[in-house]
């Protein structure tokens, strides 16, 4: 697509509105972007692109992947372009190229880091080709916005570029199915001990062989819809995985990654496997553009997952938890209620989900919460759940509806004073589930609770 | 007591959540035979008597596919709405029984044609809205959330007359369609979760008068919505 006036003019107004909020003090991370492809729909396809371009989209994970591919980038010299601190959308991508670009609309690096909501595929990718494009996983997320999974890889095969290199979760069916006539390599995780022959979740969006519609027979499933799996009638089947890990030391926080025959190991930060994956996912795409195992594995090894993600901090004698567990993406929520659930210790809960902004504006569409598997909080190793926010009645009701016994549950309009029905006898981790965008919330509590487990003797 | 619930689909029909709506039935009669029908195996409703018969929310392609599987059958389950048999049907499972759905690029699929409605995809405007709408002396609260709006003449079959949101689409005020027991709409939430007293009308239909799981506490958290829905 060539540069033309309407471009050049749309780019200046671009770089100076960019310039006036920095002036003010303003963020200029969205603004320039959304002036620029609401004046010029087409201009992601106008301005210059750097020469290689990495991707990141899927429903969780794409944050802390960026994050992790950009600190070992960083780390080992190389200079590139990411939207880290603005959108995910087609406004965040051209703000991004614009401050950039050089007043000719050419880019002055030629490497690009992006993180890529899978929901603007459509105003993406027809401009934009990315070299390769990790795909974490494809979950139901926010039913509101992404409907469901088969909306969601529709909307990406149909929509990635050919020429794109694929570097997909060869774990997850949905994934592993994006896009079939486009090159790719797979990263997974061999069958671990915690995985099952049968799914413990209520939500699970591939039962059935894409070709052929027969019942998929699964070797392992590992939550919802990842895991190994194979039609027995026709060809289908998960993919070869061409980085695999083959083994993870959960006591000496260690993996090892099998590719071409050669076994590696790495460190890992976290014991939960979704960061497992996200680590898993940044190594494939940094070995694939040329890094190695020396350049990558320092940097991984002092990752530090932001305390607004998760956080854990001992006080006297009690762990104190925080994870960010996405409200409205019930699979996130899941995730988090087992890492709760198979934490060991006796354990109290603050679960804290409902989206502030509905509560202010609306009444939140509480269906997700049927879709979350709030049944992995009915354990005997959990022995107090606390709820409170806009929709505190609702999720009383889902509680029960989970058969958690009432005498566990305490629930309440306010937030604030809910800590002190916390009960801190003989629990050994108080957990706090949280919003997105419940963080000054999240603080609040974890203060309280601290505070709390000052006073108790 | 001995009454059947057939579940159509599962395994397909189980999008946002909409299956708590027989989970929750479940916990309200616990005594009663649920029975989930697979889709690949013959609905029993086909030979045998059910009381009643529940398919919810399922994504595009599978509406095709359930059209295809229950085109054989459009009889026998106009003979069951005749029979008065408990009929409800959540989210875009309504469409399998209108004429048909349109894509956007004008080609149509041909649905059961029981209802004299239509359904018009837009896949790229997704809907959102709050629902409050009134079914005999009850208000009806949930939620929309679809990519398609349904067309033609509900006025003799409605469900519920809309209060706020949308009926079958924006200009409309008539949501679903109910014929004798037959009861379709777009609201989710689950709606039997969502409705206390809707739910015990569904029981009495089947013959069932009790109370419902939960009682108090789904009912607190009804007026907590229906005060907040009627304010925004």
């Amino acid at each position: 697509m060539k540069k033309n006036l309407k471009f050049f003019i749309v780019l200046y107004l671009s770089k100076l509105s960019r310039i006036a909020l920095k002036l003010i003090g303003r963020d200029a991370t969205y603004f320039p972007g959304k002036l620029a492809v609401t004046l010029c729909p087409d201009f992601l396809g106008r301005i210059d692109k750097p020469k290689t371009i990495i991707g990141v989209t899927g429903t969780n994970g794409k944050t802390t992947v960026c994050n992790m591919i950009e600190d070992c980038l960083k780390e080992n010299g190389y200079e590139f372009i990411d939207n880290h601190l603005g959108s995910n959308i087609n406004s965040g991508l051209a703000s991004t190229l614009i401050e950039g670009a050089s007043l000719l609309g050419k880019q002055k690096k030629d490497l690009a880091v992006f993180e890529i909501d899978e929901r603007s595929a459509v105003k993406i990718y027809p401009y934009v080709t990315p070299t390769y494009l990790v795909c974490t996983n494809l979950f139901r997320d926010s039913l509101k916005r992404n409907a469901h999974t088969e909306f969601i890889s529709n909307i990406l095969t149909n929509n990635i570029p050919k020429e794109t290199k694929l570097i997909l979760n060869g774990d997850d069916l949905i994934v592993s199915n994006l896009a079939t006539n486009n090159e790719r390599v797979y990263f997974g995780i061999d069958r671990l001990e915690t995985d099952s022959d049968k799914c413990e979740n209520i939500v699970r969006d591939i039962t059935v062989c894409p070709k052929c519609d027969t019942k998929l027979e699964y070797d392992f499933v590992r939550y919802n819809h990842v895991g190994r799996a194979y039609c027995p009638k026709c060809d289908f089947a998960s993919p070869k995985i061409n980085y695999e890990i083959t083994n993870i030391n959960f006591d000496k926080m260690k993996m090892t990654i099998k590719n071409e025959e050669k076994e590696e190991n790495y460190d890992i930060i976290n014991n939960n496997i979704i960061n497992i994956y996200n680590m898993l996912a940044t190594i494939t795409v940094l070995k694939e553009i040329g890094l190695t195992r020396t350049q990558i594995n320092p940097v991984l090894k002092k990752q530090k997952i932001v305390d607004t993600r998760y956080s854990k901090e001992k006080v006297k004698n009690i762990e104190i938890i925080t994870q960010l567990s996405k409200g409205m993406n019930p699979i996130a929520c899941s995730r988090a209620f087992d890492y709760v659930r198979k934490e060991e210790g006796n354990k109290a809960v603050f679960v804290l989900l409902d989206d502030l902004h509905e509560a202010a504006n609306s009444s939140e569409n509480i269906a997700w919460q049927y879709d979350t598997d709030y049944e992995f909080l009915n354990s005997e190793s959990i022995k107090q759940i606390l709820t409170a926010g806009a929709r505190y009645l609702d999720t009383y009701v889902r509680l029960q509806m989970a058969d958690i016994p009432k005498e566990k549950i305490i629930y309440q309009r306010d937030e604030m004073s809910l800590v002190e029905k916390l009960n801190l006898e003989g629990i050994d981790k108080v957990f706090i589930l949280h919003d997105l965008y419940s963080i000054d919330l999240k603080n609040q509590i974890k203060k309280k609770v601290e505070e709390k487990v000052l006073k108790n003797n | 007591m001995n009454k059947t619930i057939e579940i159509l689909f599962p395994e397909f029909c189980n999008l946002y959540g909409d299956l708590s709506n027989m989970k929750y039935l479940q916990k309200c009669i616990p005594e009663a035979n649920f029975i989930e029908t697979s889709f690949n195996e013959e609905p029993i409703f086909v030979k045998g008597d059910v009381d009643l018969i529940y398919m919810g929310p399922m994504t595009e392609k599978m509406q095709e596919k359930v059209i295809r599987k229950l085109k054989p059958y459009k009889q026998r389950i106009e003979e069951l709405i005749e029979k008065n048999v408990v009929f409800l049907i959540t989210g875009n499972a309504i469409e399998i029984f209108g004429e048909y759905i349109e894509n956007e690029n004008g080609s149509r699929i041909e649905a059961l044609g029981i209802f004299n409605i239509y359904a018009k995809r837009n896949m790229m405007k997704r809907h959102n809205s709050n629902f409050i709408g009134k079914y005999e002396d009850i208000e009806i609260v949930g939620f929309k959330s679809q990519f398609t709006q349904s067309y033609g003449n509900n006025e003799g079959n409605y469900f519920a007359k809309v209060e706020k949101g949308i009926g079958i689409n924006p200009e409309s005020l008539l949501e679903g369609l109910q014929k004798n027991n037959f009861i379709a709409t777009y609201v989710i939430g689950p709606i039997l979760i969502l409705n206390p007293q809707f739910t015990k009308k569904i029981l009495e239909k089947i013959g069932i008068k009790q109370q419902i799981a939960f009682e108090k506490d789904v009912q607190s958290a009804y007026d907590q919505r229906l005060k907040e829905l009627k304010k925004i």
